[in-house]
């Protein structure tokens, strides 16, 4: 299944939404669900307040994938070259109650998702999340 | 999914001058707007804590913990607190994995809330 979207957040969680039916439908359970809806908001998110700057005129794409043993969500954009998976994260510290909040997002997506693959192919941002699944429910 | 802000003083059993904001839904990158929005005023105000009761949130990602973060920093800087009831367990998992509010209170129920900010109360008392 494949979504082209508006680069506003309105769009990135029809994606979402979009997503927790795909899953839904294929029983993939709750807690799986939450962690790859999540990365896909904030991946989403990220494409569009900075890679496309919140243009509404400007369009990403999202792929969803279930192959049996995993589910893959595919992000494409034409933003400029951004590959988050070289993104460094400042661990906190009890007593960091001020921390800025950049990174938090990219921290949760590592935390949720197996594989993150980052390339860019014709001018175009390529982000595939990879969530093995527990239990293969079978290919489509 | 939308989000339903809901605004109430005192709602605990104890009159602990505490704000608060019930969410319900979904707080991501198209509701944080909203929320922050609606905290703008009650922020103005000489509020010191706001509980904020997430029983019925279903999802929150970074943009609705940065909300979260912008009032705690706020009351923070007046001596007061931001505090969290009710969390459902996938939302727990978030605020865990990230360490995104250290030092914010987090309670279970409303009668743990209540000693805690009847406590605080008095202590503000005190100290006046």
């Amino acid at each position: 299944m494949t979504l082209l979207l508006h680069a506003t957040p309105g769009e990135v969680m029809r994606a979402v939404e979009v997503l927790q039916e795909f899953g839904k439908a294929r029983e993939i359970p709750d807690k799986t669900l939450f962690g790859l809806a999540l990365a896909l908001e904030e991946c989403g998110s990220n494409i569009v307040n900075h890679a496309l700057r919140g243009d509404p005129r400007q369009e990403f794409q999202v792929a969803i994938e279930h192959t049996g043993g995993a589910l893959i969500i595919e992000l494409r954009d034409h933003g400029p070259e951004f590959n988050p998976t070289l993104v460094r994260v400042k661990e906190p510290t009890a007593d960091d109650e001020d921390q800025p909040p950049g990174g938090w997002g990219i921290q949760l997506v590592r935390h949720y998702i197996d594989e993150i693959c980052y390339t860019r192919e014709r001018g175009e941002n390529v982000l595939r999340l990879t969530k093995k699944l527990a239990q293969a429910t079978g290919p489509e | 999914m939308p989000l339903e802000i809901k605004i109430q003083r005192d709602i605990g059993s104890q009159k602990t001058g505490a704000v608060t904001v019930k969410l319900t839904g979904s707080l991501d990158t198209a509701t944080a707007p909203e929320l922050e929005r609606q905290l703008a005023p009650v922020l103005a105000g000489p509020v010191k804590d706001l509980v904020f009761d997430l029983a019925q949130l279903k999802f929150i990602s970074s943009a609705g913990l940065r909300v979260f973060q912008m009032a705690r920093k706020q009351l923070k800087e007046r001596g007061g607190q931001a505090s969290f009831i009710h969390l459902q367990p996938q939302i727990q998992e978030v605020f865990e994995i990230i360490k995104a509010l250290p030092g914010v209170a987090i309670f279970k129920d409303t009668a743990e809330m209540d000693r805690y900010l009847a406590a605080r109360q008095r202590s503000h008392q005190e100290n006046h």
